[in-house]
């Protein structure tokens, strides 16, 4: 067995203790500079000031409008718009994921496998964080690790460039990028959360005009492309790097590699409409035939 | 040799289950029938908790005692604690900061002052703006008057309750029980099971194996054996205490923590979940750490 004692900082300190007195409630105290004892000013003479000097008007704590210049166009009047930043409520940001820690998350059973891989998956390891209110839009995967990625997954994600998407289905996986529009998005990396809300599951909503022709590309497997389509393209990309493409039917996951969500669906396995009740561990389903029709379009 | 070992610890853990409801019976005697070795053979708990095995500091190795002072071994065992839990650094701040918690947090204070508007009296202007050759003034009650309403006093019932962060708990139950480890201020012992019920016997027991005057029993289970809990009822320095309601602050007010073999196993159990669950960045633990 190879075991080293703890750290010398460590076992220093617990010797130490055993030949000082015994460790009681009379004996503690804390760190010195933990509790700032302040003194509250008082008076001209007596202790600090409160930050407003003595006098004038600064005391009487006349101030006039943050960012007023006393007259002249201030600053932040100046100047109306800045083009540099023209469009950014519009471009979303990614997570970098590379494949070489995903490769790390599954060989430490940080991410499970036996499920597909989807952006709720992720969130569950607990090492990222997503947060859609700041226009991210999810993860994409990166280039670094490719070559040793060995794992056969099921995977979606809304990002891959072709390298990557080589590297997975080289093992035998399936990649697909899908677009989730903020409230998915917000209700799919935190669903516990999100069912705590009590109300229907959303519909997802289908991806802006200048992305809607990345998700129906099969080059990006896509989730919006022709499936027979990107078959084809599986097929290619593996004539092009120069791998054999692994028979997804001989495969013990077929089920789980197989297993693909509707455009409209945030979770696998839930629909659009339902009400998640986890306390009663109970789901409500929508009876009436216009709700249906709502969340089925 | 190394499978009666572990026959020994195949064998010990479900007779141990199984004599649980049965407290009056030394479980070590049957425990003795059952393996084939010789009856005073230590039996050594080699167990590392299943969640955090791969450690590469060496564990803790404390002896097992029996209350029953009638057999011929007073020591039954070996057990291996997990050095995450028994031998951290021991960080006296943050064992400091969780017994303040501890006082603090029920704490209500109810000394109270009156404003200006509150104390009697006070309605009518003293006398004119202009004229008299006295200051202004608009009411006998003001702060600036003898007798004025307090600005800024202490206002009744003012809650001092606040929740010290998870990490730190977990951390000042990682750093007492270290503490006491280090200091022999900690002992194991197989279970609660005494032959008497009388209080001096536990008192003479204690003097003899120099347990501090204040002794504090930490078990798994709520519903302790009869005999023990019959002696400690009379004297108020020796307390039983279930493992759900071990905190830092009875820890260091008793001299002595003696834990039952279970109850040490599910204090690593539950600290060591804690230690390494993956959402830890949520609850602050990290951040404690790192400190």
């Amino acid at each position: 067995q190879d075991e080293v004692m703890t750290s010398s900082g460590t076992e220093k300190a617990l010797s130490l203790l055993r030949r000082l007195p015994r460790v009681s409630i009379g004996n503690l105290g804390p760190n010195p500079g933990a509790h700032n004892e302040k003194r509250r000013g008082r008076g001209i003479y007596g202790g600090k000031t409160h930050g407003a000097g003595s006098g004038g008007s600064g005391q009487r704590q006349n101030f006039m409008r943050v960012g007023y210049e006393t007259g002249n166009t201030p600053f932040y009047l100046r100047f109306s718009y800045q083009t540099y930043y023209k469009g950014h409520h519009l471009k979303l940001s990614y997570t970098p994921l590379c494949m070489g820690k995903l490769q790390m998350m599954i060989d430490t059973n940080r991410l499970r496998c036996d499920v597909p891989v989807d952006v709720t998956q992720l969130m569950a390891t607990g090492l990222f964080s997503i947060s859609p209110q700041q226009k991210e839009g999810g993860f994409m995967l990166e280039n670094e690790g490719i070559d040793h990625f060995k794992a056969t997954i099921n995977i979606e994600v809304q990002w891959a460039n072709e390298a990557v998407i080589a590297s997975v289905e080289r093992n035998g996986g399936f990649i697909t990028t899908a677009y989730f529009d903020p409230l998915s998005l917000t209700a799919a990396i935190k669903p516990v959360e999100f069912f705590g809300r009590g109300i229907a599951i959303p519909r997802r909503m289908l991806p802006p005009q200048h992305l809607i022709d990345y998700y129906s590309d099969p080059k990006n497997r896509g989730y919006l492309a022709d499936p027979a389509e990107v078959a084809r393209e599986r097929f290619l990309l593996a004539q092009k790097y120069g791998y054999e493409l692994p028979d997804v039917n001989a495969s013990p996951n077929k089920d789980i590699l197989l297993e693909r969500k509707d455009p409209r669906q945030i979770f696998f396995g839930l629909e659009p409409g339902w009400v998640v009740n986890l306390k009663d561990k109970v789901i409500l389903k929508p009876t009436d035939p216009e709700l249906k029709e709502h969340f089925a379009s | 040799e190394h499978h009666c070992i572990m026959a020994q610890r195949l064998f010990y853990p479900t007779l141990r289950n199984s004599l649980r409801c049965f407290g009056t019976t030394p479980g070590w005697q049957t425990e003795a029938v059952a393996v084939p070795q010789a009856p005073s053979a230590p039996l050594i708990l080699n167990e590392t908790s299943e969640i955090d095995k791969n450690v590469a500091e060496v564990a803790r190795e404390a002896w097992i005692e029996t209350l029953d002072p009638s057999g011929e071994n007073l020591h039954v065992g070996l057990i291996h604690l997990h050095p995450k839990v028994f031998a951290t650094y021991p960080r006296l701040d943050i064992i400091h900061e969780n017994v303040v918690w501890q006082q603090k947090y029920r704490m209500v204070n109810t000394s109270h002052t009156k404003l200006r508007s509150e104390v009697r009296g006070g309605g009518r202007k003293p006398w004119p703006q202009k004229g008299t050759g006295r200051a202004r003034h608009g009411s006998i009650r003001s702060p600036l008057w003898k007798g004025g309403g307090v600005v800024h006093g202490p206002r009744a019932f003012t809650t001092q309750f606040y929740m010290l962060s998870f990490g730190k708990r977990i951390m000042g139950l990682t750093s007492t029980l270290s503490a006491k480890f280090a200091q022999d201020d900690l002992k194991i012992v197989e279970n609660l099971d005494m032959p008497s019920d009388e209080a001096g016997f536990l008192e003479k027991l204690c003097e003899d194996r120099c347990w501090g005057p204040s002794v504090l029993f930490v078990d798994d289970c709520d519903l302790m054996p009869r005999n023990i809990t019959v002696a400690t009822d009379t004297i108020n320095h020796i307390n039983l205490m279930p493992v759900y309601g071990l905190n830092v602050y009875s820890m260091l007010k008793h001299n002595t923590v003696v834990l039952t073999v279970s109850a040490s196993q599910c204090i690593e159990e539950r600290i060591l979940h804690h230690l390494n669950k993956p959402d830890y960045h949520l609850i602050n633990c990290a951040k404690c750490y790192n400190k």
